[in-house]
């Protein structure tokens, strides 16, 4: 499902961003691990695209992203679902139009279902009863399930998480990562799960060490 | 959810700033709409005024002030004018319908008008600016048929009775013609014509108010200082005007001349007097007040770009998770564009409204000091083209804001805010 070779991004002087391979395969639920400023978070980006790799090939999908125009990638985004460590949820639009935004934006579900899917998705995250509630009226851990709901009412094949349980409590960090991991299994979607905390990495079925991504080049 | 709905919930998300910033845009639009309605509406009124009749004659002077205190009762007349020489106009070959003025006095300000009694059957296309809403027209001398106007300020009805005054403004001391009262015989109905504001009567009462005879003529004339501007000797050999209706208004600029030449009288044709009013006069204030107003819509504006620009810096975040989410750069920046679309057309709407109520106000100012009834909701060219012009402004307002959220970085922005 994603491949990265021999990929390189300069992240300022003499600091060098170096995956040589990595590879998930789909359905695979993968923790990238590592201390903070290892380069966790860059790979995710550059498997997500929104940075492009200075050399290397990320293949998303059978897809050489790397090869992609702006506006393809912008398209191709709609591949993926996006869960944030401070949720990102648009402030202005409730819980339902949130979910139905990320539908609206990458364009791959037919309007007339979007009211459906994404209060039947919030229903999966049991928000039902929170549909037209704003994000400033929610709990932390209710911002990030509707943001896991938005992540995967597309039906994406891949997930991309940057520290989703990073602003919670244990307790709600606990039941968050249970219902990720629950619906990740259940619709079959590749995870790549970045954390610095290794009992959260090790709740996913494989980890993969991040610690190395990072080097500093002698000029 | 269409870019429209997103746009509207990021306005109303900032419903202070916002709504200040319409109320800034509407505020010149305003201004405009307030400008260019009474211009045009005025300028329409008195135009329809000046249409009816094809010419006005009186004694030489200024022509714009013969027409003003002729058709619209707005200044002191020029003079007077020989009563033969009318005479001998209104049989000139053209000439359809010639009517005699008499004016010299007022009765708490409106000036009384005499006339032939043909002048009050006299109608225009489907107009009857002479119309009676009670009573009768006169028939002897010293009575009187009042404006709509008149009636609804003085409190004179059919019956009453009132004693005239000298001379064309209402002051304490002026001379009272207390030994010849006027009875009122009709009222006319409310025409929304300088009509409404005057009161008629024949010539003969206009005569013989001012017929005063040896000491008392002399005794007359000394009351009267400069507001007296016209000859006591021998009354009915003059009159103070006349209106004209010729056979085709075709005719118009050959009588005008032809009399000039002939009479020792000034021709003016109404409507072409009012035009250059409006286009020397006028059109110098419409054009201030108009670039007044465009100043205001380009300070609005620019309060729409400065707003639009720090909501795209505080929500940076925001765009950059659209963009992450699948939106494409063009879709964020009509996004943007689409907010500085609402906020204008909002300013323009509620600008229009305003608009509306200042012309509203003005409009009852000038009922009552020119008996013009004026629409305050009248959309016309010239609005529809400001109207625009303003929302290209606020357009171009929002490009600026909507190519910054355009150059939105997905990666920078998700990790540094």
């Amino acid at each position: 499902m994603v491949t990265m070779e021999g990929v390189r991004r300069t992240l300022g002087p003499g600091v060098v961003f170096q995956c040589d391979a990595f590879h998930a395969a789909p359905g695979e639920r993968v923790a990238l691990w590592g201390p903070s400023g290892c380069g966790k978070s860059t790979m995710l980006n550059l498997v997500s695209g929104l940075l492009r790799p200075h050399g290397g090939v990320v293949r998303v999908d059978g897809v050489d992203i790397t090869g992609l125009s702006g506006s393809r990638l912008d398209a191709f985004r709609g591949r993926y679902g996006f869960i944030f460590q401070t949720f990102n949820l648009l402030s202005p639009f409730t819980s339902l139009q949130n979910v139905v935004l990320g539908m609206r934006f990458a364009d791959v579900v037919p309007e007339k279902e979007w009211k459906t899917r994404a209060t039947a998705m919030l229903a999966r995250v049991r928000l039902g009863h929170r549909l037209h509630s704003r994000p400033g009226t929610l709990s932390v851990g209710e911002r990030q399930r509707v943001a896991i709901a938005r992540a995967l009412v597309n039906r994406p094949k891949l997930i991309v998480a940057d520290e989703p349980t990073g602003s919670l409590d244990p307790k709600t960090a606990e039941s968050v990562m249970a219902l990720l991991l629950e619906l990740c299994a259940e619709e079959g979607v590749t995870l790549l799960l970045v954390t610095h905390d290794r009992a959260v990495a090790e709740r996913l079925p494989r980890m993969h060490d991040c610690t190395e991504l990072v080097k500093e080049t002698v000029s | 959810m269409s870019l429209w709905h997103v746009a509207w919930n990021y306005l109303w998300n900032r419903k202070l700033t916002t709504a200040m910033t319409i109320i800034s845009v509407a505020l010149g639009v305003a201004l405009i709409s307030a400008v260019l309605t009474l211009r045009e509406q005025t300028q329409k009124r008195f135009e329809e005024e000046g249409q009816a009749f094809d010419l006005v004659i009186g004694a030489k002077g200024n022509p714009l002030q013969l027409v003003l205190s002729t058709v619209y009762f707005l200044d002191a007349p020029t003079g007077n004018m020989s009563r033969a020489d009318f005479e001998e106009i209104a049989k000139l070959e053209d000439v359809e319908a010639a009517f005699p003025l008499g004016m010299g006095d007022t009765f708490k300000g409106y000036r009384i008008v005499g006339t032939d009694r043909a002048l009050m059957d006299f109608t225009w296309g489907d107009r009857r600016p002479y119309e009676l809403e009670e009573g009768r027209y006169f028939e002897g001398v010293r009575e009187a048929v009042i404006g709509a106007a008149v009636a609804q300020d003085t409190g004179l009805r059919v019956g009453s009775s009132f004693i005239s005054t000298h001379g064309f403004v209402d002051m304490p001391g002026a001379h009272a013609h207390e030994d010849k009262p006027y009875t009122v015989v009709g009222v006319m109905r409310r025409s929304g014509t300088p009509n409404d504001r005057a009161i008629f009567c024949d010539m003969e009462s206009v005569w013989d108010a001012h017929d005063h005879g040896g000491e008392e003529a002399e005794e007359h004339a000394h009351e009267h200082g400069e507001e007296c501007d016209h000859d006591h000797e021998g009354v009915r050999a003059d009159i103070t005007a006349a209106l004209v209706k010729l056979a085709s208004p075709a005719l118009r600029f050959e009588y005008k001349d032809r009399i000039n030449k002939q009479y020792n009288a000034m021709a003016a044709v109404p409507v072409n007097e009012i035009q250059k009013l409006y286009e020397q006069l006028l059109g110098t204030a419409k054009a201030v007040l108009l670039a007044i107003g465009y100043l205001v819509v380009v300070i609005s504006s620019m309060s729409i770009l400065i707003g639009l620009y720090m909501s795209i810096l505080q929500r940076r975040r925001d765009l950059a998770v659209m963009r992450a989410l699948g939106a494409t750069r063009g879709e964020i920046f009509g996004a943007v564009l689409i907010e500085a679309f609402w906020v204008t057309v909002l300013g323009i709407g509620v600008g229009w409204i305003l608009g509306a109520v200042v012309c509203y106000g003005l409009g009852m100012y000038l009922v009552a000091k020119l008996g013009f009834h004026v629409s305050a909701v009248a959309l016309g060219p010239d609005l529809v083209t400001a109207y625009s012009a303003v929302l290209l402004m606020g357009l171009v307002a929002g490009i600026l804001p909507a190519w910054q959220a355009y150059r939105t970085d997905i990666a920078r922005d998700l990790a540094e805010l």
